[in-house]
């Protein structure tokens, strides 16, 4: 095999490019890992600590950052007093279930759509995916109808179905990209050997695992991240982190210790989701663009 | 073990027919090898005895069963793809074992056969790799192998030893035709390959545009074609046709071509007497049935050499008999030069005379 490496020459051009690549990249990170460390430092401040800052120009003052004495206490609050551990709870349920609920359905559907020809399947596929093309926002009065008819305002199977709903078109293209690289012949192959379709199916499930394993990620991403759907149909009985969150932005009182704190909270399961991932999201992501 | 009868059989995709009624009876414990192009309509055939298409009409028997509608797994078939279709999940014990594991054999029974087939194979050593470790010959011998281990009624082959080269092709077709005699299993093997159909089967089945054109043993296919096309088809290098009309001379027919004209044996002439006489025919003859010499002779026919082709053992001479390209076969000794003019003369009794109109043989 070639060695896939792309081959260059250093050229001066090249090193400066290679220079400004470099100093790009380290704005860029400080940038985005700034807020971060911001969040988490400042989750374990006192309100007066935390608005310590320093005179500008002081270059020196950056160790004001770290000159405090940590306290758990609005993390104590937040479980403790704020229920933030029900919220969890919700977060999980809602962006798990309908996550698990999409990639069962979604690879169901995907695989047949891959493997049969009928008239009407592009419509079809574009039907499916013009369901995402509308604006979230655009579709939230009637579906908040609809749901409100069927009482699902405010529950957590309602925030699973609304999750769905966006989630599954997503997932049935994105698997079916997956599903089309498979050569059927290992289908039939398992069928000659005494498996029926259904058994086919689940035979070659490992062959699509990356792509399986990415779209989970993805559709629990979009479950956790989401604000609007949680705040109107979760709104009461299923309340989320984010929403339990912004619930603590009161008229008279900003509570920034715990608002920070519950954004650590969000953020932290996510991170280590992505890391626990990262290498299926990786090559998940990659795999269904190229041929073998 | 099971004879196979395929009656009437048509299959359809939308508006075109890939297959149009084909009738063949296969013996019990016969290798039978479909012979086509691509596009012939010879995959088509196999996967409707598979049960992997459905049978647009007619009926297929697995002895005295009828399997037009039972799914593949009832039908009691082992089947090997062209591209391997190896679960690249799984090791070679998982992919041999998997049809057995699938009718819930017992794991020491498994074991057990597994290791027997893959000892029959030769793949003992890599029961434990993935697909992906393996060679493309080691691959199709763990298909093969997944496919024997069952112990099914029938053997169906898609073109296994396509992808192989040429060395491991010719030292598989010897092992697949071993194979095939020590289970005594009835196996139809689908190939494009002609050298893999005359040398591997009882009996071949060679098909053209969904037709079966003839069916017979290996010698009936290659010494007596029933029409120009399997007569073209079947054959390395092809044979060669030249237009020539049939003329009545005295008590002799005489095929008389633009450039020459040459008498039928007695018994040829009597056939053509018999059949309607037709005018326009083509004369069919394999380069290796023509005598190719410097010097003329009785009816030999003038030709002039195009370029020489030496093969080793054997060498190729193009020639053209006016117009037209004949190839000859000869041994290597022979040397010409370009443009140098050669006589040729045929081996009456193995030339063939097809109808120009409808391609059919005369003898």
């Amino acid at each position: 095999m070639a060695s896939s490496d792309i081959v260059q020459y250093k050229t001066p051009a090249r090193k400066a490019v290679d220079i400004l690549v470099g100093v790009f990249l380290t704005i860029y990170l400080i940038w985005t890992l700034l807020t971060f460390v911001m969040m988490f430092v400042s989750s374990f401040k006192d309100l007066l600590e935390a608005f310590k800052l320093p005179e500008i120009g002081d270059w020196l003052g950056v160790t004001l950052f770290f000159d405090f004495t940590p306290t758990f206490r609005h993390y104590e609050n937040l479980f403790l007093d704020k229920n933030f551990g029900k919220y969890m709870m919700n977060s999980i349920i809602s962006a798990g279930g309908s996550a698990l609920i999409s990639v069962v359905l979604g690879s169901m559907c995907a695989y047949a759509l891959s493997r049969t020809e009928f008239r009407g399947k592009k419509d079809l596929l574009f039907w499916i995916i013009s369901t995402r093309m509308a604006p979230v926002v655009a579709v939230m009065v009637p579906l908040y109808a609809i749901f409100r008819n069927f009482e699902l305002v405010g529950t957590l199977p309602g925030l699973i179905l609304a999750y769905t709903t966006f989630n599954l078109p997503f997932a049935i293209w994105i698997l079916k990209g997956f599903f089309d690289n498979v050569p059927y012949s290992i289908e039939e192959a398992q069928m000659c050997d005494g498996a029926n379709r259904f058994e086919a199916f689940v035979s070659i499930l490992p062959l699509v695992a990356p792509g399986i394993g990415a779209f989970l990620i993805l559709c629990v991403l979009f479950g956790w991240n989401d604000f609007l759907f949680a705040s109107i149909i979760g709104s009461g009985g299923a309340k989320t982190l984010p929403v339990a969150t912004v619930e603590l932005v009161q008229p008279q009182n900003i509570q920034w210790g715990k608002i920070m704190a519950a954004g650590v909270v969000t953020t932290v399961p996510m991170m280590f989701l992505g890391l626990l991932v990262r290498r299926y999201l990786v090559t998940g992501l990659t795999m269904g663009a190229v041929r073998e | 073990m099971a004879s196979v009868s395929i009656k009437n059989v048509w299959k359809y995709y939308g508006e075109t027919a890939a297959v149009k009624d084909l009738n063949l009876e296969v013996l019990n414990g016969e290798f039978l090898c479909v012979l086509g192009p691509s596009g012939c309509g010879k995959s088509s055939s196999l996967r409707m005895l598979a049960g992997l298409e459905h049978i647009s009409s007619g009926d297929i028997h697995f002895g005295d069963r009828r399997v037009n509608d039972l799914p593949p797994k009832e039908r009691d078939i082992a089947m090997v793809f062209e591209n391997y279709a190896l679960y690249p999940h799984k090791t070679v014990f998982d992919n041999i074992g998997n049809a057995l594991k699938l009718r819930k054999v017992d794991p020491n029974t498994i074991q057990q056969k597994v290791e027997r087939a893959a000892e029959m194979l030769e793949i003992k050593h890599l029961l434990q790799r993935k697909p992906m470790e393996l060679s493309g010959g080691q691959k199709q011998r763990v298909a093969i192998g997944r496919a024997i281990v069952r112990e099914p009624e029938l053997f169906l082959f898609d073109e296994p030893i396509a992808h192989l080269d040429a060395k491991l092709r010719a030292h598989m077709r010897g092992e697949l035709k071993i194979l095939q005699r020590k289970l005594g299993t009835t196996m139809v093997y689908v190939t494009h390959d002609q050298m893999e159909a005359l040398s591997m089967a009882d009996r071949v089945a060679v098909m053209h545009e969904g037709v079966l054109q003839q069916y017979g043993t290996p010698q009936e296919i290659y010494h007596k074609p029933v029409n120009a096309w399997v007569a073209g088809f079947v054959g390395e290098p092809p044979m060669n046709f030249l237009d020539c009309e049939l003329v009545q001379e005295n008590d002799a027919i005489q095929l008389k071509h633009s450039t020459f004209s040459v008498s039928l044996l007695p018994e040829q002439a009597s056939i053509i007497n018999s059949a309607k006489l037709e005018r326009k025919v083509q004369l069919a003859i394999r380069p290796d049935e023509i005598h190719i010499n410097g010097k003329q002779s009785a009816e030999s026919i003038k030709a002039e050499v195009k370029i020489t082709e030496p093969l080793g053992g054997d060498m190729l001479v193009d020639t053209t008999v006016g117009k037209e390209k004949v190839l000859v076969k000869t041994k290597p000794d022979f040397t010409a030069s370009m443009g140098e003019e050669c006589f040729l003369s045929f081996d009456k009794q193995r030339w063939h005379v097809f109808s120009s109109e409808t391609g059919l043989a005369f003898f």
